[in-house]
């Protein structure tokens, strides 16, 4: 039976359709019926699909659900290691306004937000530190060679499809090498149009923030595409409350304004798939919450940014043995930082300028000799120039080159799959101190899990390194050119369960793990001198558990479904001997639990959904038990009513009002509204 | 039984009052925190890691940088994120604080002005009273806590002192690095009483930043160089020959900085220093003991010892993991030295050695412990160098009753003529 046809157009086969496959279809309400296979072997990439909702009876529904069935290949490596999605409407129906705070709620992540829309936002998988995560749109890596983070704030749900995060790394065929290199993988699939519409929006929110969304997307038979544009504004100016034994200050937060506009358009067709992507920014940088007197002084920081990059896949079977992909990307990032203002009377003023450019272009091959057995190969190669009118700085250019050989194979439930990952890094400047030695590391990775009646269980393995970056290595009086890479090991052991009795879906995963880091950079002040530098200081050991959770279920009217995640760490400072006051303290601002639970209903045509999470506390140094940041609590609520042509929806973030901070004396906003309304054609 | 209980709270109050080392420690904390602490320390024992919070109830502020005594009972500490100056009693509570210095440094007295650097520029301070361009040197009032004068320096102005009614500022220009100007390499003098520039001593060497201190008429100055092409050392000012118009009022230690430097009670100073170069990435570090008279009497040749007393020299490089503050108690001659412990989020620690220099013991502070004050019978700098010659002496001069001159219109209980008085005047 050609599944291919059965479940819609757009299904990628790379087998003779007598083999048997796996499949689940996303229903609206993100619920998965699955279909058993009975055998064994590995399907090729994410495939999307929009075909007709198969099961559904009245014409309605169809109709409505055309715009949101996705049918997924359940392939079989999806077990093979720790993996969790969110996904169609379930992803949509989450209160967030960028995919920082859908990537909350998996189990295993920390963000780190500095507070406000403009406050940076970056993801902390398995206290592996943000620049060990992998960031992908569309399979292709968001990089950025100056500092190595990617600031989550700048991308939008809005035009995704779904957000996976992937612990080590996501193992398909014909992947890029650089899809390997990271410790931790977070893929951004763009929503490919299924019909042709535009849709306006408009919205408001707490803190003086306003809004603008539009949309047009068409679907032809052969191709398919959008543009999305947002701009937004908003003041962000919000009340905090310091409250405690020495301590109460009520305040509202000030220079944490933003104002940006997003521009982006994908186009798709057939093999191939683009994705072009414009952002422009000024925003305020606060500092932290300090003891002053009055407004008087301020320590005023204004950032502006402007991030552009174009990219083209094209991923082609030759018959049912070879396969091929190619990527090129180009991307350019403008980031000016001023402190120069009068009443700034307390930072260095400074006004840099920093500009990058950055070409890529990646090819991988993937060769299936036999059904059981899969190879695939590939070669990256990335080539970024930093710029900077920076005092003492020049330009630098790097060669990033990786190359990977990777086997799976699958027989009688029993996944292998390992790979070896090349690297090699080379700098060229006249900065005065001269350009770092090029740098050469082969990492592997070895999983194997074992799959019966439904149940997997699986262990991984993963050894991987951050490279320093431009600034780790080169920034003016800091940067370090001796810096050696900052290293990881990872080993995993989990058990991942999935049951589709009639309309429910179940599934359940529990993931056992250990990471530890060596020569972890760190910028520290020198010993003895006033001067600080990048070194590789410390070391870490983690161990932890996480777990997560889905049930959902689907009737004719109605769905609703519970996602629940959570994450039990313990995570020690392993630096220097035994001795050492500081050995096996908890790593600061690192939570020894965490927990997200996500309630979602949809009758008709509204949804509802609430969100709960919360974090344990956390020290935030070492010197006093009392420097502690206190544990709390997030409700967040959505209501999304869509009609035809019209939909509204409603949010309330941080519904109990509660003050709590990310980093220490950085004030998150307590409760906020949202309303949005949205017209469609 | 009573009794026995009440004597023995007697002696122990009589132990406190006599106690010998009663040692004010600023701990930094983080910048941008919030969470700088004042420790309190008693002979051989922390009283307290939060000694401000428990006296007044709420924190000092974001990142101190200086504490000097400016009273019997009045003590001045510059919170340098918070952008004010506290003053607190030498119980630790709050007297009042002002904010009319941003970017405050550090400071000096002459018992009835405080004088404190600033790296604020641009700016206008106290209310628009005055503005600079480079950095500048403010001028506080002590009966009112209100600035009355400013005077422009060079950019980015650290250490200051007080000597013989002028006052000497070394200029650093290497923090607001990314601007158009040089390091400064000058010394400025300013008449501490009209405020005005008497002029600049150039010593030919870079960034004057960190710990200064002095002992008399000599100044220990530290230059970190930049790091890069030119390296690190130091600096021993003669403010007499400065002032005389002496072009050899200072002598370079080349290769010996003195990043933590500190006075002793014989006139000399302590210093421990380190270098760093961004190529090599290494530090080097060094102690020294500095007499600066035999230094200037010898022309340079004798005077520089690279060891502390006792044990200091090989302790401080032993035990301590990041060197933070050197201090001599002025009033007992104990070493002491605080380590900011590798990471700067971790306790620091307070060392301290006998007047010898034996090693007595450790103690645990909070963040990044770099500045002391100690505590005792306390008579401004000023008073050591007043010669009076009764020139100016009038029957109208008014004192309040801790000796200092007031303002005719002061009101309180005030000495006048040799005689006390309630003045109740407007």
């Amino acid at each position: 039976m050609p599944l291919g046809i059965l479940l819609g157009r757009r299904v990628r086969r790379d087998k003779s359709e007598d083999q048997p496959v796996t499949l689940s279809i996303s229903l609206p309400a993100g619920v998965r019926v699955g279909m058993n296979s009975r055998t064994a072997f590995i399907l090729p990439l994410l495939v999307c699909a929009f075909v007709p909702l198969c099961h559904a009876s009245d014409q309605d529904s169809i109709s409505r659900a055309l715009d949101e069935v996705v049918i997924m290949a359940e392939y079989r490596e999806r077990q093979l290691v720790t993996q969790q999605t969110l996904e169609g409407k379930q992803l949509q129906a989450l209160a967030s306004t960028s995919i920082a705070d859908a990537l909350k709620y998996f189990a295993g992540v920390q963000i780190k937000d500095y507070g406000g829309l403009g406050g940076l936002k970056t993801i902390n998988v398995r206290s592996l530190g943000a620049q060990h995560t992998g960031v992908f749109i569309d399979g292709v890596r968001i990089t950025n060679a100056q500092n190595g983070t990617v600031d989550l704030g700048k991308y939008s749900l809005s035009t995704l499809e779904s957000v996976s995060l992937y612990n080590a790394n996501r193992l398909n065929q014909c992947q890029s090498a650089s899809e390997y290199a990271s410790g931790a993988t977070v893929y951004m699939q763009t929503r490919r149009p299924a019909s042709d519409s535009l849709s306006v929006q408009l919205k408001a929110a707490s803190f003086h923030t306003w809004g603008g969304k539009a949309n047009w997307q068409l679907a032809k038979d052969r191709i398919q595409g959008f543009v999305d544009a947002e701009y937004l504004n908003s003041k962000g100016d919000y009340p905090f409350r310091y409250h405690s034994r020495y301590e109460d200050t009520v305040g509202v937060r000030a220079n944490s304004d933003i104002e940006y506009l997003r521009v982006e358009s994908a186009l798709f067709g057939g093999d191939f798939q683009s994705h072009l992507y414009y952002y422009t920014s000024e925003r305020g940088c606060p500092g932290g919450i300090v003891r002053r007197l009055s407004d008087k002084y301020d320590n005023v920081g204004r950032e502006w940014d402007r991030d552009f990059f174009v990219q083209g896949t094209w991923d082609h079977a030759f018959g049912e043995r070879h396969r091929l992909k190619a990527t090129a990307k180009y991307a350019w990032e403008y980031l000016r930082y001023c402190t120069d203002y009068p009443e700034n009377q307390n930072t260095a003023r400074v006004d840099n300028h920093y500009r990058q450019n950055d070409a890529y272009a990646a090819l991988s091959y993937c060769l299936t000799p036999v059904s059981w057995l899969t190879i695939n190969t590939g070669a990256d190669a990335r080539l970024t120039g930093l710029n900077s009118d920076l005092k003492f700085f020049d330009r630098v250019t790097r060669l990033d080159t990786k190359t990977v050989i990777a086997v799976m194979a699958n027989m009688q439930g029993i996944n292998v799959a390992a790979s070896y990952l090349g690297q090699y890094y080379k700098d060229w400047t006249k900065v005065n101190v001269g350009a770092a030695d090029p740098l050469f590391k082969a990492t592997p990775s070895l999983s194997l899990s074992y799959t019966r009646w439904g149940l997997t269980a699986r262990v991984w393995y993963k050894q991987i390194f951050r490279a320093p970056t431009l600034n780790d290595l080169y920034y003016t009086q800091a940067g370090n050119r001796n810096l050696k890479p900052e290293f990881t090991r990872q080993w995993n052991i989990g058990l991942e369960y999935h049951a589709t009795p009639g309309l429910w879906n179940f599934s359940i995963q529990a993931d056992a793990y250990r990471n530890d880091i060596t020569d972890r950079i760190v910028c520290l002040p020198m010993k003895g001198t006033y001067t600080w530098s990048m070194l590789n200081y410390g070391k870490t050991l983690c161990h932890g558990l996480n777990g997560s959770m889905t049930i959902q279920r689907q009737a004719r009217d109605w769905s609703a479904g519970v996602t629940a995640s959570c994450t039990l760490q313990d995570d020690r400072n392993r630096t220097g001997s035994e001795d050492d006051e500081n050995w096996n303290m908890v790593i600061c601002y690192s939570p020894r639990f965490s927990s997200g639970v996500t309630v979602m209903g949809a009758w008709k045509m509204l949804t509802l959904s609430v969100s709960e999470l919360h974090v344990s506390e956390r020290m935030w140094s070492y010197a006093d038990p009392e420097d502690m940041l206190s544990p709390y609590d997030n409700i967040d609520l959505k209501l999304s009513a869509d009609f035809p042509h019209w939909g509204l929806s409603i949010e309330v973030n941080d519904l109990l009002d509660v003050q709590y901070e990310m980093i220490q004396r950085y004030p998150m906003p307590g409760r906020n509204f949202k309303i949005s309304l949205t017209y469609k054609l | 039984m009573r009794r026995f209980a009440i004597s023995i709270l007697f002696a122990v109050c009589l132990f406190q009052l006599n106690a010998q080392e009663r040692l004010i420690i600023l701990n930094e904390g983080n910048w941008q925190s919030n969470n700088a602490r004042i420790s309190y320390f008693e002979d051989g024992r922390i009283v307290s890691n939060k000694w401000f919070e428990e006296a007044n109830g709420y924190g000092i502020g974001d990142t101190p940088n200086d504490i000097i005594q400016v009273g019997p009972d009045l003590i001045a500490i510059a919170v340098n994120w918070s952008n004010i100056i506290q003053y607190i009693r030498t119980d630790g509570t709050a007297v009042t604080a002002t904010e009319d210095v941003p970017n405050n440094r550090k400071m000096a007295t002459d018992g009835e002005y405080l004088y404190i650097t600033s790296y604020g520029h641009e700016c206008s301070t106290t209310g628009g009273l005055w503005e600079c361009t480079k950095g500048f040197v403010a001028k506080v009032d002590l009966k009112t806590f209100k600035v009355v004068k400013c005077c422009e320096v060079g950019y980015e102005p650290e250490g200051i002192a007080y000597y013989n009614g002028c006052l000497f500022i070394a200029n650093t220009g290497g923090y607001a690095f990314q601007e158009d100007h040089e390091y400064e390499t000058t010394v400025s003098i300013v008449d501490a009483a009209t405020m005005t520039k008497v002029r600049d001593v150039d010593t030919g060497v870079i960034n004057l930043y960190g710990k200064m201190s002095q002992t008399g008429r000599y100044l220990c100055i530290n230059s970190p160089g930049d790091y890069y092409d030119t390296p690190a050392c130091s600096i021993i000012f003669d403010c007499q020959k400065a002032l005389d118009g002496e072009k050899r009022c200072f002598m370079v230690l080349d290769d010996i900085p003195a990043t933590y430097n500190c006075a002793t009670l014989d006139g000399k100073f302590f210093a421990i220093g380190s270098s760093f170069s961004y190529y090599t990435y290494e530090y080097r570090f060094n102690t020294a003991l500095i007499d600066p008279e035999l230094m200037f009497r010898t022309d340079g040749a004798d005077g520089l010892e690279d060891s502390l007393p006792g044990t200091v020299s090989e302790d401080i490089s032993t035990k301590l993991s990041s060197p933070y503050g050197l201090y001599v108690n002025p009033y007992t001659g104990y070493i002491y030295a605080t380590d900011a412990n590798g990471d700067f989020n971790s306790p620091g620690k307070l060392h301290q050695w006998t007047p010898e220099g034996s090693y007595i013991g450790s103690y645990k502070l909070y963040i990044n412990p770099g500045h002391f004050l100690a505590l005792g019978d306390w008579k401004p700098a000023a008073v050591d160098n007043i010669r009076y010659d009764g020139s100016d002496l009038q029957s109208e001069t008014i004192y309040n009753l801790n000796g200092f001159r007031v303002l005719p219109g002061s009101r309180g209980i005030l000495i006048k003529d040799g005689k006390k008085y309630i003045s109740n005047d407007k």
